[in-house]
């Protein structure tokens, strides 16, 4: 039999017949359906048992509670604790992106040693025996050969045990030099010590201000505890406070308030005083405050009466006299009337007669220590810590003037100064730094002229990070020993961010740590055991957890079942006993050391004929400009008139951009006496003429590429200015100019 | 050319001539052997079979328990529906061997021991878009475990798991018939038996597209 | 809410935003993006390419220094009525993907059943909806902070805000676990409204007279079946598409924004 063409055709149409009546076909159609709609990549989230785990967030000194979604063991999302006094449910969009952290790549998994050159990112894995056992030996040599004092620790907050383990390490070891992160509350903790005479942060009672003066605070762009102030705001709202903002940018704190008012950039401290000027000129001020607790106004109002009169103010600030006039009587006028400072979110320090100037505005009304004022709120021991007893190598060290020069008789005042940290290492004037430490701070990128600290940084034979992440800082250290992620270590965390009474939350570990990292407290126990003598003996603790229960005492208990101790019966100090100056009273004027409320002009770098423009910062809560670099999601929220492509954008008054000939979305170059960038032009209707404003927060150079690498880093385009009286930086802004690219 | 001539004619006869026998012949067999190909070859070609890491046995487990399926496969506080139990439920009885099974052996080695969760098979396993909650049906629809699972809850070995070699999907998602006619509700979980029993007892009939069940009810 | 007021009654689910109290933070951005396994990528300042189903816009008035004046919206999907459930988007769909529950008032997004024709992209005239460029990545071990409660969309289809509606699943799961009907106005609350800091999103039943949502822009036929508050509005008014998703604001230039007008007209 032959197979020709018409018997293949029967044969093919007598399969097309049979398949068709087989499942075959409709079968394949539904299968490879379902496999295109399913795609073996895709990832398919694991389900299991939904529970919640709590604890608070240490992305930034807020310290709201937070409730981390599990998916069996997996934190699925974080989410605000509802009923927290701080947060209530609320939440930033830093703090939703927490998760990000924990299992984004830019973890550092085990200790690493440096291999390569400084910032090379040359790596090899190391034990934590190892690491130890390097750390040890380095800072023994030193010790050995009473240099114990050229070791310098740099931490991100003062406050809490794992701080105060480092502090005490370096007490015990004999180095005076510990730096912490400095902000807004340094200068207002050194104001409430030069006017009140006591050792106290700054609170605000802003939930029962019925009007708000601010001068220049990003009230809504992460001033104090971020959350918290994003209530208030919405409170004001509903109950008709008056907010007014005093900025030279229209930000969304300005667009958000009653009135907004524009004022040349860094003259705030002049309009304080001009509005001082108005209060006693027209004898609106809390005559029984005056009176009675307070010490040096008349002398003080003498200069104020002469000063800073509504003219010279005006034309120092660009505020019309009427503005000022008005402004000065609304607040004298309101109940409550608070005052508050710290530009942006309050990362700069700012100048400490531009603080007192605006806590004069607050005392002349009365507004100190009552309701809806300024609260002195003491810096409780809520720890206990046990005495230690200091060899004489620890003492002699402990002696020793500190690289940055603070508490010395030029700067008498500071705590810490880490804006000099890198002049003081580079000049190495008294001794050089041999070693630093540094925990829960990135200022290789954060500190203003990052590119000095960088060379500082090089300088130091023996850079320790404690960083998790891969970051600036650490990549410019010699050996990294991991600390935990938040989300899986237990601290505390003391808020200070502004609030009117003591409170510390607790830090609970909510997933098991995911990699072979160590808690910086253990690893300084460890330090400090391994060390031995004196030093060890200063830590009698097993481990940080052991620790921690020992100094909380009492409050253990509180901080480890509810997450949180306040000092509920809290009471802002009466004005009769609130004072502990000489005169035991409010003091205007500070004689001995020179200072007093008023405007000190800063004088700029650059001249104005090569930089014709005022490059100015701004905070956004779309931007975490402190130790954390911007997690993925945020970067995503970040406007694109902030961020294009790789540039980040430049505000300018498109009065002042024309006159430039800079067209809107053209490139351009950013110059100012520090450094230069690429940046994108962008018209901001809402900017002083003459007057450029960039973000803070992008620039990071480290990390992966979902955070790295977008716009430059306004730290170093800046450089510090020291601020006389208090030595903290003072700059809020640099010369600059713009040319097309 | 005249041969040529000559061969079209004779074929042309065998045409005419003959009966269209061969060519029916031709297409009974390509009818016959694509019946055999889609009927026989076809569905062991698309279902890889496997077994299931410990050849459970339900009956035995159901005579130990008091409540039932909900023993194990209970609901949890939030209305979330435990499924398959983990390692730490069964190991409230298993910590160590209480039996003599050999499978139970096997199990307290391999899993218990080390700390391993087992990797069941799951024959009712959906794809990620489907949306699908035990307690509406159960709770409040009053439907039985068996509607759905069938007496799986009476069996005293695994079945074996037909996996679908192109959607990764237990064949008994499409069920075992291969035409997919089911004569029991278990035997079948497509969605258009959600949808017929949805139609049937008018649940969340609110789509405006097709006038039927709306895509939310069932889909994620 | 009340059992027997609710029971089978028809649910709108709606949303109100208060502009007076947005900060234009981006929490309710990215409140989304974790609850609904929203992907990301290198380069997100394209936002025409960047998936976010929730985004805040930034508004000016348009005036120069300094009488300039900014307001941020955050614009979700708004889940659009239009006329008898008739959205722009469903009514294009040929591949029924998107389809108006009459039961809740929400506009559904099936991602398997989406073939990528970006029809409703087109419909839609709130730049609600994406198209997925690329196929999702999550590096490192962010795969384990996926939720499963959402399925994670593949490339080639189109993807918006749902109202988190496997949330109003899981609060009705817990609901028939207890053998109750109806879930309680706080029991469904979207991502977006539970995080935002300023608490300026208020979601709930737009029928249910117990609901805020409800309070704050029920329809008044005095005021022509808008609400009441002056206060409030919707975007695209004029367009009919019937948006579920109201502001409030209480500044003219602002309310003015959310519509287009020729010149010289008064809304």
């Amino acid at each position: 039999m032959k197979i020709d063409r018409r018997s293949f055709l029967a044969l093919t149409i007598g399969g097309a017949a049979g398949t068709a009546l087989t499942p075959l076909p409709w079968k394949l159609t539904d299968d490879s359906s379902i496999w295109s709609q399913n795609w073996p990549w895709t990832p398919v989230p694991a389900k299991g048992e939904n529970s919640y785990a709590y604890t608070s967030c240490t992305l930034c000194p807020g310290g709201c509670g937070l409730m981390v979604r599990m998916v069996g063991d997996r934190a699925v999302k974080i989410e605000g604790l509802e009923g927290h006094p701080i947060n209530d449910g609320g939440i930033c969009i830093l703090g939703l992106s927490g998760l990000q952290l924990l299992y984004g790549a830019t973890r550092v998994k085990t200790p690493l040693k440096r291999i390569g050159k400084r910032g090379e990112g040359r790596w090899e894995k190391i034990s934590w025996d190892e690491a130890l056992a390097n750390v040890t030996a380095k800072l023994g040599q030193l010790r050995d050969a009473n240099q114990s004092h050229t070791v310098a620790c740099i931490l991100g907050s003062k406050h809490g045990t794992t701080s105060t383990l480092f502090k005490r390490f370096m007490t015990a070891y004999g180095s005076p030099n510990v730096m912490t992160t400095p902000s807004v509350q340094d200068t207002l903790e050194m104001t409430l010590q030069v006017m009140h005479g006591v050792e106290a942060e700054a609170g605000f009672d802003i939930e029962n201000s019925d009007y708000i003066l601010s001068f220049g605070s990003g009230l809504i762009e992460g001033w104090g505890s971020p959350v918290r102030m994003f209530r208030a705001n919405s409170a004001w709202r509903e109950n008709g406070v008056k907010v007014v903002q005093v900025e030279p940018r229209l930000s969304s704190t300005a667009a958000k308030s009653d009135q907004w008012i524009p004022i040349n950039p860094g003259t705030e401290a002049a309009l304080a005083m001009g509005i001082a000027h108005i209060l006693i000129k027209e004898s609106l001020f809390d005559n029984d405050f005056i009176e009675n607790h307070t010490e040096g106004f008349a002398g003080w109002k003498k200069m104020v009466l002469d000063e800073y009169t509504p003219e010279k103010v005006a034309a120092i600030t660009g505020v019309g006299k009427t503005a000022i006039v008005r402004v000065a009587r609304e607040f004298a006028g309101a109940d409550k009337p608070l005052a508050l400072c710290g530009r942006g979110c309050g990362d700069t320090p700012g100048s400490l007669a531009e603080a007192m100037a605006v806590h004069t505005v607050n005392a002349l009304v009365g507004s100190i220590n009552r309701e809806g004022g300024v609260i002195a709120v003491p810096m409780t021991a809520y720890a206990a810590w046990p005495d230690m007893t200091m060899d004489s190598m620890a003492q002699s060290g402990m002696v020793k003037s500190r690289v940055d020069g603070a508490g010395s008789d030029k700067f008498p005042l500071a705590a810490s100064l880490l804006n000099r940290f890198a002049g003081g290492v580079i000049a190495a004037d008294a001794y050089p730094v041999n070693a630093l430490l540094i925990s829960g701070a990135n200022p290789v990128y954060a500190t203003p002229d990052a590119q000095a600290f960088k060379k500082a940084v090089e300088k130091i034979p023996f850079v320790v990070s404690f960083s998790s992440y891969m970051d600036e800082t650490s990549m410019n250290a010699d050996l990294i020993l991991p600390n935990h992620v938040y989300l899986e270590r237990l601290e505390d965390v003391p808020v200070t961010a502004g609030l009117q009474k003591p409170m510390v939350g607790m830090v609970q570990p909510v997933v098991y740590p995911l990699h072979d990292t160590r808690h910086a407290g253990d690893v300084v126990i460890e330090l400090a055991r391994s060390m031995g003598g004196s030093v060890g003996d200063a830590f009698p603790w097993d481990n940080y957890e052991a620790c921690l229960e020992a100094v909380l005492g009492e409050k253990w208990d509180a901080l480890s079942e509810e997450g949180l101790w306040q000092d509920e019966n809290f009471q802002p100090a009466e004005w009769g006993e609130a004072f502990e100056t000489a005169s035991g009273k409010f003091e205007f004027m500070n004689s001995a050391m020179g200072l007093m409320p008023s405007y000190v002009p800063l004088s700029l770098e650059g001249n104005a004929s090569t930089f014709p423009l005022l490059l100015i910062p701004f905070d956004s809560m779309r931007l975490a400009s402190r130790f954390i670099s911007d997690p993925p999601f945020v970067i995503k929220a970040v406007e694109d008139t902030v961020l294009k492509g790789k540039e980040m954008c430049v505000e300018i008054n498109p009065a002042t951009a024309k006159s430039l000939g800079l067209a809107n979305g053209k490139s351009a170059v950013l110059s100012t006496p520090k450094g230069g960038a690429r940046v994108k032009i962008y018209h901001y209707d809402g900017i002083m003429p003459g007057v450029v404003a960039v973000p803070r927060g992008l620039g990071h150079t480290a990390d992966d590429k979902y955070m790295a690498g977008k716009g430059a880093n306004f730290n170093a385009l800046i450089g510090p200015v020291e601020d006389r009286a208090s030595g903290l930086d003072t700059a809020w802004g640099i010369r600059a100019k713009l040319a097309k690219a | 050319m005249s041969t040529h001539k000559d061969q079209t004619k004779a074929v042309s006869d065998q045409d005419t001539e003959g009966p269209a026998a061969p060519i029916i012949f031709f297409f009974i067999i390509g009818f016959a052997a694509s019946l055999v190909i889609g009927w026989g070859i076809f569905p062991k070609l698309l279902y890889s079979q496997k077994h299931q890491p410990i050849d459970f046995n339900h009956a035995v487990h159901v005579e130990e328990v008091d409540d039932g399926c909900e023993s194990c496969h209970y609901f949890r506080e939030d209305g979330s529906f435990s499924g398959i139990p983990d390692l730490e439920s069964c190991m409230e009885c298993h910590e160590d061997v209480i039996g003599a099974s050999e499978e139970e052996e096997k199990f307290v080695e391999e899993y218990v021991v080390p700390e391993r969760e087992v990797p069941w098979l799951v024959y009712s396993r959906q794809p990620d878009c489907v949306y699908f909650s035990h307690a509406p049906h159960v709770i409040s629809g009053k439907m039985e475990c068996a509607e759905c699972h069938g007496h799986i809850g009476e069996s005293d070995h695994a079945r074996v798991y037909e996996e679908n070699r192109i959607t990764g999907y237990s064949r008994d998602i499409w069920g075992k018939n291969m035409i997919g006619i089911a004569k029991n509700p278990w035997e079948r979980m497509k969605m258009d038996d959600c949808s017929k029993c949805h139609i049937r007892e008018n649940v969340n009939q609110g789509s405006v597209q097709t006038q039927k069940g709306g895509c939310f009810v069932c889909h994620k | 809410m009340k059992e027997a007021q609710g029971h089978n009654k028809t649910k709108k689910f709606g949303m109100v935003i208060d502009l007076d109290k947005c900060t234009g933070c981006g929490a309710c951005m990215v409140a989304c993006m974790a609850e609904n396994n929203v992907s990301f990528r290198e380069d997100e300042s394209d936002k025409q390419l960047s998936t976010a189903w929730m985004r805040v816009y930034k508004m000016t008035n348009g005036k120069p220094f300094p009488d300039a004046d900014v307001c941020y919206i955050p614009r979700p999907c708004m889940h659009c009525e239009g006329h008898g459930g008739h959205s722009p988007c469903v009514s294009v769909c040929p591949a029924t993907a998107t389809d108006y529950d009459n039961n809740t008032g929400i506009v559904s997004q099936i991602y398997t059943r989406c073939f990528g024709c970006r029809y409703c992209m087109v419909a839609c005239p709130y730049h609600a909806r994406v198209f997925n460029w690329w196929d999702p990545v999550w590096p490192a071990d962010m795969e384990k902070m996926l939720n499963p409660d959402v399925s994670v969309r593949m490339r080639g289809v189109v993807e918006k805000c749902s109202f988190c509606y496997h949330r109003y699943q899981r609060a009705m799961e817990k609901a028939h676990y207890e053998e109750r009907h109806e879930i309680e106005e706080d029991e469904y609350q979207t991502s977006c409204t539970q995080a935002c800091p300023a608490g300026a999103i208020t979601f709930g039943d737009l029928n249910n007279p117990d609901h805020t949502v409800n309070q704050l822009v029920k329809p008044d036929n005095r005021h022509g079946g808008r609400p009441k508050n002056p206060h409030a509005f919707r975007l695209l008014e004029r367009l009919g598409t019937n948006p579920k998703v109201y502001y409030l604001s209480s500044r003219e230039w602002v309310i003015r924004a959310g519509d287009n007008y020729v010149k010289n007209e008064n809304h």
